[in-house]
C-alpha cells in the first residue's frame, strides 16, 4: 500500500494544474479542488490506518534506493498530522468558497486562489511526509510562495504592506534554511534525513551544535517562537478571513513539526534543551501578554496563536515521551481550535461589520448561532475542561511536573498563567463583543431584508460547525488518540522505527 | 574536503552586502538584497561539493567529475528565487502604484499600541462600565426592580 | 436535558421550569434509593475511562459526605427551580438559555460531588464556573453583571488552575489521581508543602474565603435564584466540601490546618461584621455567607470525629436556610421592588407566612434551637472544646464570630418585617402560593432534621467515620445536658442579641471600614496586567520590517557567532583556489556586488547585481558545473528584463538614506553576517569526512537513469520529485504575480480569470522607455529582425530541452532561452509582438506544463512503477532512425512548458498590463517621476 504516500502530494497538485487550466469555470474549479482535498483526506486518513497496524510507510521515488533519492515516509507524527491539516483545509475551502459566493468574488480571483490553495495543501503535505532534508526546504518554499500570494490576494494598500513585512522575513529564514543545507551536505555528504541521523552522531560536538542552531534558527522564524515572531501579527490578520484560518492552523504548526522532527531524529540528545525551555516560556508569556494589549479580535486571536506555540515547544523541550505526546495532541488540537476561532472571527466580521472590539457588540442576541461557534472553541483555546485544549494543556503539565527541573516549573508556572490570561483575553472578547449592547454602526437584519447580503451564509457556518464538532470529537476520542501521541512519541525518541523503515538492513 | 579562500570570501560579501541592503526600507533594495544573499547561498551550497570536471559520464574518469548533487540543488534554488524575484518585483511595483512609492511602512495598529504605551495607559478595548461598579458593596437604587 | 430545556422554555414559556426542576429531583430520588448503602458506611462508585495515560478517569464514588451534597444540590436545585417558574415573568429575555444553563450547571454540581477522579473534580470544578459566569451575566447589558461575571470567572479559575496543579503534583508522585488512594503515598517536604497550598487556593477562592472574598457579593448582579442556588447552596459549598474530603488526609500534614484556620478566622469575623453593615438584604446574605463559609471552613478544617460531624451538619444546616432566606429576599424583591431595609416596613404584618418561613430560617441561622443549626453549633463548640490550645483559640473565634451572625441575623429580620416608624408601608403584589412553597419547604426541613437530630447524626456519622474514634463518640442531638457547649451558644445568642440592639440605637458603627478590600486589590492586578501588556508588546512589537529582521539576524549572529568563537577548535587547513580563474571571477563579484550594496540609482544597482550575478555563473563555470552556469546566466537575463520592466515606472534614484546611525548599524549587521557565514562555509567544509552520496551517481545515472547528464538525471529523474515542487513554486509565483498587477482589474471577474486572453494583435505598439515614442520605424525594423531571429532562437530552445539528458542544457535552460526568445519579441514590438508570437493563454500552459510533469509521475505509478519511475525506450523510427527515448522526458517538457509560462506570464504582468495602465494613466512619465 505504499503507493498511497505520495498521492497527499501528487493529488492536490493535479488538481492545482486543473483548476488553473480551467480559469473562466468557477463552477468547476470549485468541483475539482473540493474532490482533491477530499480524496487527500481520505487518503491521509487510509496512511494513518495503515502506520498504527503496520509502522511506518515508505517510498523511494523514482525506486532510486535511499540515500540515492528522496524518500517519502508516513509514520505515526506525519500521518496525524495529514489527517487533522487536510480535515481543517478542507472545511476552510467550503467556507472560502462560502464566502467568495456571499461576496460576489470581489475579494478573491477565483483563478488565482484555487490553484494557490491546492498548492499551498501540497506544499503542507510534502513537507510532513519527506524524508529527505533538501526536500523538505521545497516542500516549505511551496507552501510560502503559495502563501505570498494568498495573503496579498486582491493587493490591497494594507495587503501590500502586511505582504512585504510576511514576505521578507519568510525569505530570510527560506535563506537561513537553505544556507543551513549546504552546510549539513558540506559537512555530511547527504540529505536523506535517516542517513544523517547516523553522520550527525559522527560528526564533532560544535560542528554539530552549529548545523542544530541554524536548523532551529530557520524553524523557529516559521513557528513564530520569541523573539523571531513578531512579523506574525502583523501580517496574518490582514489576509481574508479563511486565509488567516488556514495560516493560523497550518503554517507555523509546520514550522513545530520540523523542530520535533528534526530534534527528535537529527540531535537526540536534548542539550539545548533548556533553551527551548526558556524560549517556550517567554513565547507564551509575552505572546498572551500581547493578545491582552490587543483591541482587535483578530489580532488578538494572532497573538494567541504564538502564545500557545509555546506549550508545544515546552513539550518538544522536555524531550520525553509524555511532553512529545502532549506536545503533538495539542498540535493536533490547536490547529483545529485556531482555525475555528478564526473563521468564527470572519463570522463576526460580516455579522457586526469589523473585528474592533469597540466596534462590536450585542452579538451574544443578534446572532446566538455565531455566539455558540465563538465560545465553545474560545472556551478549548482557554483550556477549560473537558475540552482538548485543557487536555493537551494536562498532559504538558503532568510532563513538566515530572521533569522537575527548575526551569520546567518555571514553564509549568508560566504555562498555568498563560492559560488563565488566555481566558482574560477571550473572556474580554465575548463580555464586548457579544455580552454589550450592539454598536450602532453594526449592519442590522434590515440589511439582510434587501436581499442585497446575506449576513451568515449557510456556507460559511456548516464548515465552522462542523470544525467546531471535531474540536468537541478530539475531547471524545482522547483517550485512543493520546495512545496513539504517547506511541509516536515513543517512535520519535527511538529513532529506530523512523530509520529501520528507510533503511531495512542498517543505515550506510 | 579543504575549504576554497575564493568561495570563502565571495560568500561572505554577498551574504553581506545583500543583508545590509535587505534592511533598507525601499523594497527595490530589499529584492536586490535578496538576488545577491541568493547567489552568495548557491557559492556556499556550492563549497560542499568536489570541484572537478563536468559531471557528464564519457568525457573523462569518474572519480574526477565535479560533485553533481549541489549542482542540481543549486539549480533549484536559482529557479526558485527567480520566481520570488518576479514576485517581489510586482509587488514593489504594486505598492508604488497605490502609494506612489515602495517603501516598506510600519504597522499602524502596533504604532498605536507604542503610543499607549508611550502615554502610559491601558489597552482601548476593556469593560469600561466596570467602573460603575464600587466594590465591595453592590449597591442600587430602591425603588425599581433589580436581580 | 440542558439541551432540550431551551425549546421547552419557547414552548411552555416560565412554567417549563417545573418540567426542568424534575431532573435534579429525579438525583434526588435516585440518591435516596442509595440511603441504605450509605448509611451502612459503604458506597456507591462507577468507572469509565477516559483517558487513561492522563490518569484522567470517569470515576465515580458516592459514600456518606457526597451523598449529603447529593441531596443539598438536587433537592434545593429542584426546589429553586420550581420558585423560578413564578419568579421569573413570561416575557423574560434569555429565560430558554438561563434554564439550559441553570440545569447543566445541577448537573456539573452533581459530578464534581460524586467525583472520585482529582481531574475529573477538577473538570467539574471548572464547568461549575463556566456556568456561574453565564449565569451572573444573565442581564449582561449591565457593565455590573458583566463586570462581576468576568471577576467571578478569574479568580475562581485562578484558583481552580492552582489546585490542578496542586493535584498534579500529588498525583504524579503517587502514580494515581484517585481521590481514594492519592492520600496512600504523600510526598513530604516543600514538595508537599506546595502541592497543598495550591490546593488550598482552589478550595478557598471556589468558597470565597479570605483573600478571594470579594468575588461573591459582586456575584449578587445574578438573579435571586441562582444567588440563592450557585452562591449559597451548591457551588460556593464546593471549597469547603473539597476541605471536607480531604482533611482526613491532610489534617497532620502543615500547613493544610494552619492555612484553613487562618482565612477561615478572618473570613468568619469579617464577613460576618460587613454584614452587619448592609443595608441591602441581598448583600447582607452575600456577605452572611461568606462569613458561614469561613466557619464551616474552620469546623471541616479540623479534622476530628466530631468537628467533621459538625461540619457536615453545618454545610446541611446552612444550604437550606440561606437558600430559603435568598428566595424570601427574592420574593420580597420581586412584590415590592425593593432590598433596603430602609425602604421596606410592615411586611411582617402583611406577610405572616413569608415572616414565619424567615423567622424559622434566621432561627437555623443563629444556632437557636430547636433547629439544624442549633444541632450543628452545638457539635461544633463541643469538638473546638476537647482540642488542644489552638482548637480552643479557635472556640473564641467561632464564638464571636456567632455572635455576629446573631446580629445581622436578626437585623435582617428587622429590616425585611418590621414596622419602622420612620418608613411608611410600601404596597406589594399578591404572591402566589407556588411563589412561596420552595422557601417554606426549605426552612421547614432545617426544622425538622433539628427536630429529629439522631436520625441526621445516623446519616453522617459514616463520614466522621474516617476519623480515629474518641473515647466517648459525640452524637448529634438537641440535648447533652448542661455542657460547655450550650454555654457558649447562648453566650453568642446573648452578645448577638446585644449587638442588634446596639446596631438600632446608633449609627455611628456603620463607618467602621474593613482593614482590607481584596477587590480593589484584585483590580489593581488586573489594571497591572493591562499595563504590562500594553508596555510589554509596545517594546517588542514594534511594527517595522527592518526591526524584525534585525532581531532575526542578531540572534543568528549571537548564536553562530559565539559556536564559531567559543567552541574551537575547528579543522585548519585552506587552499587558496582550484584555479587562478575563480580568483578572477571572484575579484569581479565582491567589487559589483559591494558597488550596488552602495549605489545610490535603482539601474545602477540592478545593473551591478547582474555583473556579481554572472561573475557567479563563472565561477560555476570554472567550478565544473556547466548546467548551472548556463542556467545562471539565463536567470540573471531574464532577471535583468524583470527589473529593467518594472524599473521604468519607479523613480530613478533610491530614497533618502535616514540617519548615519541607523545605516552604521544596518552596516555592521551586514558585515557581522557576512563574516559569520564565511566562517559557517569554512568550517562545516571543513568538517566533512564522510563519503557524499553522489559518489554512485555517475554510473548509475547511466544504467539506470539512462542519461550522461548527471546533473539532470538529479533534476528529472534521481531527484525529480523536488523538481515537481520546485515547477509549482513557479507556477504559483506567475500566478501571483498575474494576481498582484491585475489585482485592480474588474476585466478579470467579469471573464472569471486573472489573465487576460490575448488582445486582438495589431493595435498601437509601444516602444519601452517612452509610450508615444518617435522612434517606431526603428522599433519596426527590430521587429523584422527580431521575427527572424525568434523561431531559430525557439529551435534551440527545443534542442536544448531533449539534449539536456546527455549535454548540458535541459527543461530549465530550454524553457528560459524560449522565454528570453519570447522576451526580445515584447521589447522589440511591445505586446502586439508578443501576443502575435505566443496566442496563448499563460495559465494554459503553465497548467499543461504541471498536468504534463506530476502526470508523467502519476502514470508511472499506474503502470506499477513507484511514483516517478523512469523507464528507457529504445526503438527504430523510419527518417529519424534509433531513438533513445527516457520516460523522464516528459518530465523535462513539462518543465519546459512551465518556465516558458512563467516568463510569458511576467511579459504579459510586468509588461503589457503596465503598458495598458501607462496608457491609462494621465500624467506621462517624466511628470510622474519628477512628482
Amino acid at each position: 500500500m505504499t503507493w498511497l504516500v505520495p498521492l497527499p502530494v501528487v493529488v492536490p497538485l493535479l488538481g492545482a494544474a486543473l483548476t488553473l487550466m480551467m480559469a473562466r469555470r468557477p463552477t468547476a474549479q470549485r468541483t475539482v479542488s473540493l474532490t482533491a482535498l477530499a480524496a487527500t483526506l481520505a487518503v491521509s486518513a487510509m496512511l494513518l490506518a495503515l502506520t498504527v497496524t503496520e509502522g511506518p510507510q515508505v517510498v523511494a521515488v523514482g525506486g532510486w534506493p535511499p540515500p540515492l533519492g528522496i524518500v517519502l515516509i508516513a509514520d505515526k507524527l506525519a500521518a496525524l498530522m495529514l489527517v487533522v491539516s487536510t480535515a481543517v483545509t478542507l472545511c476552510v475551502l467550503v467556507y472560502s468558497i462560502g464566502q467568495g459566493a456571499a461576496d460576489g468574488d470581489t475579494e478573491t480571483p477565483l483563478s488565482v486562489y484555487h490553484p494557490t490553495y491546492l498548492a499551498l495543501t501540497a506544499g503542507v503535505t510534502n513537507a510532513f511526509l519527506s524524508g529527505d532534508l533538501f526536500n523538505l526546504y521545497v516542500g516549505f518554499e511551496v507552501l510560502l510562495v503559495a502563501s505570498y500570494v494568498l495573503l496579498t490576494l486582491g493587493s490591497t494598500e494594507n495587503r501590500i504592506r502586511a505582504g512585504t513585512t510576511y514576505v521578507v522575513v519568510s525569505l530570510l529564514s527560506s535563506v537561513i534554511f537553505l544556507s543551513a543545507l549546504g552546510l549539513v551536505y558540506a559537512a555530511t555528504g547527504t540529505l536523506n534525513m535517516a542517513q544523517l541521523a547516523g553522520r550527525f552522531d559522527a560528526l564533532p560536538d560544535n560542528l554539530r551544535l552549529l548545523l542544530q542552531g541554524m536548523l532551529l534558527l530557520a524553524f523557529g522564524i516559521k513557528a513564530a517562537v520569541f523573539p523571531l515572531g513578531a512579523w506574525l501579527p502583523d501580517s496574518y490578520p490582514t489576509a481574508p478571513a479563511p486565509v488567516t484560518a488556514v495560516f493560523a492552523g497550518l503554517l507555523t504548526k509546520v514550522g513545530v513539526y520540523a523542530v520535533i522532527r528534526t530534534e527528535t531524529l537529527l540531535f537526540p540528545d536534548g542539550r539545548i534543551g533548556d533553551v527551548l525551555l526558556v524560549v517556550s516560556l517567554l513565547t507564551m508569556v509575552v505572546g498572551i501578554l500581547g493578545a491582552v494589549a490587543q483591541s482587535d479580535v483578530k489580532r488578538l486571536l494572532s497573538f494567541t496563536l504564538i502564545s500557545h506555540i509555546g506549550y508545544m515547544l515546552f513539550g518538544v523541550a522536555l524531550a520525553s515521551e509524555a511532553g512529545l505526546s502532549g506536545a503533538i495532541f495539542y498540535i493536533a488540537h490547536h490547529i483545529t481550535i485556531q482555525t475555528t476561532l478564526f473563521l468564527a472571527a470572519g463570522l463576526m466580521e460580516r455579522r457586526g461589520g469589523s473585528t474592533a472590539l469597540d466596534r462590536l457588540g450585542g452579538l451574544g442576541r443578534l446572532a446566538p448561532v455565531l455566539a455558540v461557534l465563538f465560545f465553545i472553541p474560545a472556551l478549548n483555546l482557554a483550556g477549560i475542561p473537558p475540552f482538548s485544549g485543557f487536555l493537551g494543556k494536562l498532559g504538558l503539565l503532568q510532563a513538566g511536573v515530572d521533569d522537575a527541573g527548575p526551569l520546567a516549573w518555571a514553564v509549568v508556572a508560566g504555562g498555568v498563567v498563560t492559560s488563565l490570561l488566555t481566558l482574560y483575553a477571550i473572556g474580554r472578547v465575548w463580555n464586548l463583543a457579544f455580552w454589550r449592547t450592539p454598536h450602532p454602526d453594526m449592519p442590522t437584519a434590515a440589511d439582510e431584508a434587501d436581499g442585497s447580503t446575506v449576513l451568515l451564509p449557510k456556507l460559511m457556518l456548516a464548515p465552522t460547525f462542523a470544525l467546531v464538532a471535531f474540536g468537541i470529537a478530539l475531547t471524545v476520542v482522547a483517550g485512543p488518540l493520546f495512545d496513539l501521541t504517547s506511541e509516536a512519541a515513543g517512535d520519535l525518541l527511538l529513532r529506530t522505527p523512523y530509520i529501520e523503515a528507510v533503511f531495512p538492513d542498517g543505515a550506510p | 574536503m579543504t575549504p576554497n579562500l575564493v568561495y570563502v570570501i565571495v560568500v561572505g560579501v554577498l551574504v553581506g552586502a545583500g543583508v545590509s541592503l535587505l534592511l533598507e526600507r525601499t523594497l527595490t533594495r530589499i529584492i536586490i538584497g535578496v538576488v545577491l544573499i541568493g547567489n552568495g547561498v548557491n557559492v556556499l551550497i556550492l563549497m560542499g561539493g568536489a570541484f572537478g570536471a563536468p559531471p557528464i559520464v564519457g568525457d573523462g574518469p569518474d572519480a574526477d567529475l565535479s560533485d553533481p548533487l549541489p549542482q542540481a540543488m543549486i539549480l533549484t534554488a536559482i529557479v526558485i528565487t527567480l520566481g520570488i524575484t518576479a514576485f517581489l518585483l510586482a509587488m514593489a511595483y504594486r505598492s508604488w502604484q497605490l502609494l506612489g512609492h515602495d517603501e516598506v511602512q510600519d504597522d499602524d495598529e502596533d504604532t498605536r499600541i507604542i503610543g499607549l504605551a508611550d502615554r502610559d495607559e491601558g489597552p482601548r478595548a476593556k469593560e469600561d462600565d466596570a467602573e460603575d461598579l464600587p466594590n465591595p458593596v453592590y449597591s442600587c437604587e430602591p425603588g425599581k426592580e433589580r436581580r | 436535558m440542558a439541551m432540550l430545556a431551551p425549546a421547552l422554555v419557547r414552548a411552555l414559556g416560565p412554567k417549563a421550569l417545573y418540567v426542568v426542576a424534575l431532573v435534579p429531583a429525579a438525583t434526588v430520588a435516585w440518591a435516596v434509593a442509595q440511603t441504605g448503602t450509605v448509611r451502612s458506611g459503604g458506597a456507591v462508585a462507577e468507572t469509565v475511562a477516559w483517558v487513561p495515560r492522563l490518569g484522567l478517569e470517569l470515576a465515580f464514588r458516592m459514600d456518606a459526605f457526597p451523598w449529603v451534597m447529593v441531596l443539598l444540590v438536587g433537592g434545593v436545585g429542584a426546589l429553586v427551580l420550581a420558585y423560578s417558574a413564578h419568579y421569573f415573568s413570561p416575557g423574560e429575555d434569555g429565560l430558554g438559555r438561563f434554564a439550559a444553563v441553570f440545569c447543566a450547571f445541577a448537573g456539573a454540581m452533581f459530578g464534581l460531588v460524586v467525583a472520585d477522579d482529582l481531574l475529573l473534580l477538577y473538570v467539574f470544578w471548572e464547568l461549575t464556573s463556566v456556568f456561574s459566569y453565564l449565569l451572573i451575566g444573565h442581564d449582561p447589558a449591565k457593565g455590573a453583571s458583566r463586570w462581576a461575571a468576568m471577576q467571578a470567572l478569574l479568580v475562581t479559575t485562578f484558583g481552580g488552575l492552582g489546585m490542578l496543579t496542586g493535584f498534579i503534583m500529588l498525583g504524579e508522585h503517587a502514580g494515581t489521581y484517585r481521590l481514594s488512594e492519592v492520600a496512600a503515598d504523600l510526598p513530604g517536604g516543600a514538595y508537599l508543602v506546595v502541592a497543598l497550598v495550591l490546593v488550598l487556593l482552589g478550595a478557598l477562592s471556589k468558597s470565597a474565603v479570605f483573600p478571594f472574598s470579594f468575588w461573591l457579593p459582586s456575584a449578587m448582579a445574578a438573579p435571586t435564584p441562582v444567588s440563592a442556588y450557585l452562591h449559597a447552596a451548591a457551588m460556593v459549598k464546593a471549597g469547603v466540601f473539597l476541605i471536607g474530603m480531604l482533611t482526613p488526609a491532610f489534617a497532620a500534614d502543615p500547613p493544610w490546618q494552619q492555612v484553613i484556620w487562618a482565612c477561615g478566622a478572618l473570613t468568619f469575623l469579617f464577613g460576618g461584621w460587613t454584614a452587619l453593615r448592609q443595608t441591602d438584604l441581598k448583600l447582607m446574605l452575600a456577605y452572611g455567607t461568606v462569613s458561614q463559609l469561613g466557619m464551616i471552613a474552620i469546623v471541616l478544617g479540623a479534622g476530628t470525629r466530631t468537628a467533621a460531624l459538625a461540619g457536615a451538619a453545618l454545610l446541611a444546616g446552612h444550604a437550606l436556610f440561606k437558600a430559603a432566606l435568598f428566595l424570601v429576599v427574592g420574593i420580597v424583591d420581586k412584590t415590592t421592588g425593593t432590598r433596603e431595609i430602609y425602604s421596606l416596613s410592615g411586611l411582617g404584618a402583611r406577610r405572616p407566612v413569608l415572616a414565619a418561613v424567615a423567622v424559622t430560617a434566621v432561627a437555623s441561622m443563629i444556632g437557636f434551637p430547636p433547629t439544624l443549626g442549633f444541632v450543628a453549633k452545638e457539635a461544633m463548640l463541643a469538638a473546638f472544646w476537647d482540642g488542644g490550645p489552638w482548637s480552643r483559640a479557635m472556640l473564641a473565634v467561632l464564638v464571636a464570630g456567632s455572635a455576629l451572625t446573631v446580629g445581622y441575623g436578626l437585623r435582617f429580620l428587622w429590616g425585611a418585617f418590621a414596622r419602622k416608624p420612620e418608613v411608611d408601608d410600601c404596597g406589594f403584589a399578591p404572591v402566589g402560593a407556588g411563589f412561596v412553597a420552595a422557601p417554606v419547604l426549605l426552612a421547614l426541613t432545617g426544622l425538622a432534621a433539628g427536630l429529629l437530630a439522631p436520625g441526621v447524626d445516623g446519616l453522617l456519622s459514616p463520614y466522621a467515620e474516617a476519623y480515629p474514634a474518641t473515647g466517648h463518640d459525640y452524637h448529634l442531638g438537641l440535648w447533652h445536658g448542661f455542657t460547655p457547649a450550650l454555654g457558649f451558644s447562648a453566650v453568642a445568642l446573648a452578645t448577638g442579641a446585644g449587638i442588634y440592639l446596639a446596631t438600632r440605637r446608633t449609627s455611628a458603627w456603620r463607618s467602621v471600614q474593613l482593614p482590607v478590600k481584596s477587590g480593589t486589590v484584585y483590580k489593581g492586578l488586573l489594571g497591572g496586567v493591562d499595563r504590562l501588556a500594553v508596555e510589554l508588546t509596545g517594546r517588542t512589537q514594534r511594527g517595522s520590517l527592518p526591526f524584525y529582521l534585525g532581531v532575526i539576524l542578531v540572534t543568528l549572529v549571537l548564536f553562530a557567532g559565539g559556536v564559531l568563537v567559543f567552541a574551537g577548535p575547528w579543522p585548519v587547513g585552506l587552499k587558496p583556489f582550484d584555479t587562478p580563474l575563480q580568483l578572477a571571477a571572484g575579484g569581479i563579484i565582491v567589487a559589483a556586488a559591494v558597488a550596488a550594496a552602495t549605489a545610490k540609482r535603482r539601474l545602477t544597482a540592478m545593473v551591478l547585481t547582474g555583473v556579481s550575478g554572472y561573475g557567479v555563473a563563472s565561477l560555476f563555470i570554472f567550478h565544473g558545473a556547466p548546467d548551472l552556469a548556463l542556467t545562471q546566466f539565463l536567470v540573471e537575463t531574464v532577471t535583468i528584463v524583470m527589473f529593467v520592466l518594472v524599473l521604468r515606472r519607479l523613480p530613478a534614484g533610491f530614497s533618502e538614506r535616514p540617519l548615519k546611525k541607523v545605516r552604521r548599524f544596518r552596516v555592521a549587521i551586514g558585515v557581522a553576517v557576512g563574516v559569520v557565514a564565511a566562517g559557517m562555509a569554512y568550517v562545516a567544509v571543513g568538517g566533512r569526512t564522510a563519503e557524499p552520496v553522489s559518489v554512485d551517481f555517475p554510473e548509475l545515472a547511466v544504467s539506470y537513469g539512462g542519461g550522461h547528464n548527471i546533473v539532470n538525471v538529479i533534476l528529472v529523474d534521481i531527484r525529480a520529485w523536488d523538481t515537481m515542487g520546485e515547477i509549482a513554486v513557479l507556477l504559483v509565483a506567475a500566478t501571483g504575480v498575474a494576481s498582484l498587477i491585475f489585482g485592480r482589474d474588474r476585466l478579470m471577474h467579469r471573464r472569471g480569470g486573472s489573465r487576460p486572453a490575448p488582445p486582438a494583435t495589431g493595435e498601437h505598439v509601444t516602444w519601452l522607455s517612452r509610450p508615444e515614442s518617435d522612434g517606431s520605424h526603428q522599433a519596426i525594423i527590430l521587429q523584422v529582425v527580431t521575427r527572424l531571429l525568434f523561431h531559430t532562437i525557439v529551435l534551440f530552445s527545443i534542442y536544448l530541452l531533449f539534449t539536456g539528458h546527455n549535454h548540458p542544457g535541459g527543461g530549465f535552460a530550454g524553457g528560459l532561452v524560449a522565454g528570453l526568445a519570447l522576451a526580445i519579441r515584447y521589447l522589440a514590438g511591445g505586446r502586439a509582438e508578443l501576443n502575435a508570437a505566443a496566442p496563448v493563454d499563460a495559465g494554459k500552459l503553465l497548467g499543461t506544463g504541471l498536468l504534463v510533469s506530476v502526470g508523467t509521475g502519476a502514470a508511472s505509478m499506474l503502470l506499477g512503477g513507484r511514483v516517478l519511475q523512469s523507464a528507457v525506450l529504445d526503438f527504430d523510427l523510419p527518417v529519424v532512425g534509433h531513438v533513445h527515448f527516457v520516460t523522464s522526458t516528459c518530465f523535462d517538457i513539462g518543465v519546459y512548458l512551465i518556465v516558458v509560462g512563467l516568463v510569458l506570464d511576467i511579459l504579459r504582468s510586468l509588461g503589457a498590463e503596465i503598458d495598458r495602465h501607462r496608457e491609462s494613466d494621465a500624467l506621462p512619465l517624466p511628470e510622474k517621476e519628477a512628482a
